[in-house]
């Protein structure tokens, strides 16, 4: 009988999701009904209170000794800390996620093991000593005002606490045994669900001499496509699929074939289908673009300094080797440029970071060995690496949608969220599992953390204020100092009660520079005072700030990812659990309230795509504020970067969307970035060129012509 | 006219424009099988019930064959027919994509389908399984209805030649196929082979090119000489679109059995009469069933998707772009 109850329970759960774009309130009805199955399936297992969900699994060896002790020293105190009403707060696609992929389960029958309030509070525990500290996070967490990184929630507590989102690997040394140690290295680093970086310039280019064999290297290609098959093989614990990006300098000579390697055409065999490329690209290739100049391509193994040099440094040791004759080629630097931006168009991949600008303004760079050589998967991450240092990063994000009240953004409640995010950021440092020996080093020395948002376009929703709009710049330029200054006081106190990081001598804040001071936008009180503090105190994290893509724990929190603007005001969201229908709840409260929300304008919303420009009947104001992002000039999104840049002390994961993009509209485009001091860009997004017939809309009648249908005869207009 | 005899060569003037834009969107959408990745799909088949993994085996043998019998109707009579350069432009393409779709679902039958014998058997659908064997017969009445005609001379060959135009976009392409993207999509809800469904997505966005195309075509001949459109031709359609939903509705059956939460023969009985309606609609004829769309998970179909890269990998690129590097174009 109970069985007969629960499939159709089941039913009326897909059911009521798939009529979320008629009504968003079905979300919530969803995600109740999915509530209760979660709780009775839990049951399955005797798993009611929170400590019999710790209990059930500890039993299965799924959590740490120590977390069950803690947990049952403090039962009472802890049970009465969950609270069940909160998952109301969840959509429905937010609840799916945490159940399909976020919650224990028993390793036999696969029933859950605990609630989602468990999963949250359980996460809590994991990073804290005491009640009142697992007390602070549960209540950010429940409240959907800050999450961890998914690492961190799928592993806090857990036997191999592997909590962080990001490595970034140096590039291999030019010989057989350090890439076959890097592929190793790779391996166990993805086997625990991090995103990997790796740059891949040191190794020596197509046709190079190889001395010991005197035969000619192929080049890149070859281990690039070993390094694909290994990540391909890698699979992360079975929630999702291991993933890497190669960062590549501009001037390595196999530029062009690595530009190809995601191409869905040509040779096989030098195609890597799960690899995401990246451009590290130095100031002077883009100056020689813009001045229609000649770039030279050369073999690693003749200039094996350049890598490890940014700036003036490096401008005057490239045209050095130009000089004495050492390019392997030389091409104009625009025919190069061009091939980047084919790329970009056709496969969203070969992101453009900036070398200079990444290293020229971080905390890591003070001392002149001390270089960063590539971002992260998501481009969000700059810190420096070496051969005997993988730089890791443990991400969080604050919801900003939580934090709107009363017409604005509440201010002091942000600086509350960020000081607790912050310390448990820096904890998970010391908690945290290292796969390798390398990660471990560099975390425990530099002790980065990166604290970012998500959110933004609620806020803005929310304020009504037009994502190009000079007040939503200037509030996101706020909200982002707001951050910085709440973020570093914090780490000025942690380093007053367990001392600053141990490589703390050799950053520029201990020189007196912060990062703002780079953009010249330290110069209020605030910051002074903050300057003179950290002059006493010094600091526990050299790097705090970065804005990752939040894909999935946005979808946990049900709001916009990190600083993105909507994509459309209906789109699925295609996941490992299946896809999911999505309205923006904003548009259609406006559009209820006005009496607009009818089949005919649903019907209409999604002909257009999402997008509600074309559509007769919508008010212009509510045109302007719901455009989407193909529909938003991306130099707004730019600018919106560039405005934050001087609180980011790392980078931001920044997609620019173009519905049609041609070689001169991402010429312009990326050059203006990289004028506007970006540090890194991430995915271009563009459209399919042509796209499925539309199912559930109602087909429009053909109408030959006819004044008495004047909407749809182009001739009469 | 468009359906006049001949072999016109002629691109400048170009007489149809809008077919040789069809054909260079067509070309940006390319995709290959390689990257379509089904064997995640390996874990969810031994999942399923009995009467889930019988639907497949069916589904997946109708796949077999179904893009091969399109592609041979293409060259065997549109290709002859639509005088225009332009628009062979467009089925030489079509043609392509045919052959892409019917690799995809080799390397999908070898995939789930690990035993030769059972491989074998897959093929021999087409003759043994009588709900597959009346659809292929309903095709192969279709592309032999022209029989030899080598020129569309009176205005009963153009008519003849227009039925078969609409009965391969809106019953083949846009029935039988619709009703299997249905069953996919169906999986896909509930979180169940993922791989086919990405495969599904750019099969399903081809097909629904396809379609547009031969509508289109439909559509200028209907300017061009509206003398053949009249009530009877009317009345052949709707009766053919009745036949296609009759045989596609006995698949249906076969598959579906007793019926599974959230998929039946009932409920598929619903959809492909609100198919055959919007195919109907879409040329200019009045709807036939009036039926609502029964399957809500069919609305995903509808909007834009939003991949990140850890899950799948996003379908969106386009291969073909033009231009020079420049500084001052706005974006």
């Amino acid at each position: 009988m109970t069985q007969i109850v629960s499939a159709d329970r089941r039913l009326a759960i897909e059911e009521a999701a798939a009529r979320v774009i008629a009504d968003p309130a079905n979300s919530r009805v969803a995600a109740g009904l999915l509530a209760e199955e979660i709780a009775d399936e839990a049951a399955t297992h005797g798993v009611r209170s929170f400590s019999d969900s710790i209990a059930a699994t500890h039993a299965e060896g799924l959590v740490q000794d120590s977390l069950a002790a803690f947990v049952a020293a403090h039962a009472e105190e802890l049970n009465a800390l969950v609270d069940d009403d909160a998952d109301e707060r969840f959509e429905y696609f937010g609840l799916r996620t945490v159940y399909d992929r976020y919650l224990l389960r028993h390793p036999a029958t696969r029933a859950v093991l605990e609630r989602p309030q468990h999963f949250f509070l359980r996460v809590a525990c994991g990073l804290s000593d005491s009640v009142e500290e697992a007390a602070e996070l549960y209540r950010l967490m429940s409240g959907l005002a800050y999450l961890p990184s998914s690492p961190t929630l799928f592993n806090s507590g857990a036997r191999r606490p592997q909590l962080s989102s990001c490595f970034l690997l140096d590039s291999p040394r030019d010989e057989l045994e350090g890439i076959y140690d890097r592929y190793a290295q790779v391996a166990r680093l993805s086997k625990y669900a991090g995103g990997i970086g790796i740059a891949w310039t040191r190794v020596r280019s197509r046709g190079s001499l190889i001395r010991g064999t005197n035969g000619h290297s192929n080049g890149i290609v070859p281990w690039l496509r070993t390094l694909d098959s290994s990540v391909a093989a890698v699979n992360q614990g079975g929630r999702r699929k291991g993933a890497a990006c190669v960062y590549l300098e501009t001037w390595h000579a196999d530029i062009e074939e690595f530009l190809e390697l995601r191409d869905n055409t040509g040779e096989e065999a030098r195609r890597t289908h799960n690899l995401n490329l990246a451009n590290w690209i130095p100031d002077e290739f883009m100056r020689r673009v813009e001045a229609d100049a000649d770039w030279s391509l050369f073999d690693p193994k003749a200039v094996p300094h350049l890598t490890d040099l940014y700036g003036d440094a490096f401008d005057q040791a490239y045209r050095r080797a130009e000089a004495e004759g050492l390019a392997t080629r030389t091409i104009p630097a625009r025919t190069l440029y061009g091939r980047m931006m084919r790329t970009l168009a056709q496969t969203g991949n070969g992101w453009m970071t900036f070398k200079d600008a990444a290293n020229r303004t971080s905390n890591q760079t003070a001392r002149p060995e001390n270089v960063i050589h590539l971002s992260n998967l998501c481009t969000e991450i700059l810190e420096v690496t070496s051969d005997a240092e993988t730089a890791v990063c443990n991400l969080g994000s604050i919801n900003l949608a939580a934090h709107v009240a009363g017409g604005g953004v509440d201010f002091a409640r942000l600086r509350a969220t960020v000081r607790t995010a912050v310390r448990f950021l820096d904890k998970t440092i010391d908690l945290g599992f290292y796969p390798t020996p390398e990660a471990e080093r560099a975390n425990r020395k530099w002790r980065p953390i990166g604290l970012g948002v998500m959110g933004l376009a609620d806020v803005f929703f929310a304020l009504r204020l037009p994502f190009d709009s000079p007040q939503a710049q200037e509030l996101s330029t706020r909200i982002a100092e707001e951050i910085a200054l709440a973020a570093y006081d914090t780490s000025a106190d942690l380093a007053v009660e367990r001392g600053p990081h141990p490589s703390y001598g050799d950053t520029r804040a201990f020189q007196g520079v912060l990062h703002p001071d780079h953009y010249g936008a330290a110069t209020s009180v605030a910051w002074a005072a903050l300057r003179s503090k950290i002059a006493k105190t010094g600091l526990r994290n050299s790097l705090m700030i970065a804005i990752a893509p939040t894909a999935t724990i946005a979808s946990i929190a049900g709001c916009y990812e990190c600083i993105e603007p909507q994509v459309s005001n209906v789109f699925k969201r295609e996941t490992l659990s299946g896809e999911f229908l999505q309205v923006n709840r904003y548009l259609v409260r406006d559009l209820q309230e006005r009496g607009l929300w009818t089949q005919e304008m649903r019907d209409a919303i999604k002909r257009a795509d999402g997008s509600v420009q074309d559509i007769p009947g919508v008010p212009a104001d509510l045109r302007l504020l719901y455009r989407t992002a193909w529909e938003l000039p991306q130099k707004a999104l730019i600018d919106l970067a560039a405005a934050r840049m001087p609180y980011i002390d790392q980078s931001q994961s920044l997609n620019l969307f173009m519905a049609s993009p041609t070689i001169g509209k991402l010429s312009s485009m990326y050059a203006y970035a990289w004028k506007s001091g970006l540090k890194t860009t991430y995915y271009l997004r563009s459209r399919p060129a042509t796209r499925i017939a539309q199912t559930t809309v109602t087909a429009q009648e053909a109408v030959a012509c006819s004044l008495e249908n004047p909407e749809y005869c182009e001739a009469c207009q | 006219m468009l359906l006049d005899p001949g072999m016109d060569l002629t691109l400048r003037p170009m007489r149809y424009p809008d077919f040789y834009e069809r054909y260079r969107a067509a070309i940006r959408n390319t995709w290959t099988v390689e990257e379509v990745d089904l064997h995640t799909d390996l874990a969810d088949l031994p999942r399923m019930t009995a009467q889930e993994r019988h639907l497949i085996n069916r589904l997946v043998a109708f796949f077999a064959t179904g893009d091969s019998i399109v592609a041979n109707n293409l060259v065997l009579n549109l290709y002859q027919h639509v005088n225009a350069p332009e628009a062979r432009l467009y089925l030489s393409r079509q043609l392509f994509e045919e052959a892409v779709h019917v690799q995809f679902y080799l390397t999908l039958l070898d995939t789930y389908l690990p035993d030769l014998d059972e491989r074998i058997k897959a093929f021999a659908a087409i003759e043994n399984i009588p709900s597959i064997r009346d659809k292929a017969d309903f095709c192969f009445k279709w592309i032999d209805s022209l029989g030899d005609l080598r020129e569309l001379r009176s205005r009963e060959d153009r008519r003849a030649f227009l039925l078969n135009l609409i009965c391969f976009a809106a019953c083949i392409e846009g029935l039988f196929f619709y009703g299997a993207f249905a069953y996919v999509y169906w999986f896909r809800s509930r979180g169940l082979l993922q791989g086919l469904a990405t495969g599904t997505n750019w099969v399903f966005r081809d097909e629904s090119m396809h379609m547009e195309f031969a509508f289109s075509v439909v559509d200028t001949v209907r300017a061009e000489e509206p003398g053949l459109f009249d009530a009877d031709l009317d009345k052949q359609v709707v009766e053919m679109l009745e036949e296609a939903v009759a045989a596609e509705l006995a698949f249906a059956r076969d598959l579906c059995g007793d019926g599974m939460p959230g998929m039946s023969a009932e409920q598929m009985r619903q959809y492909l009469e609100y198919v055959a309606d919007q195919r109907l609609a879409r040329l200019g004829f009045g709807r036939r069933y009036g039926t609502a769309n029964p399957f809500a998970f069919m609305e995903l179909q509808d909007v834009q998707e939003l991949a990140n890269f850890f899950e799948r990998r996003v379908s969106a690129y386009q291969v073909a772009v033009e231009g020079n590097v420049t500084f001052d174009e706005a974006f």
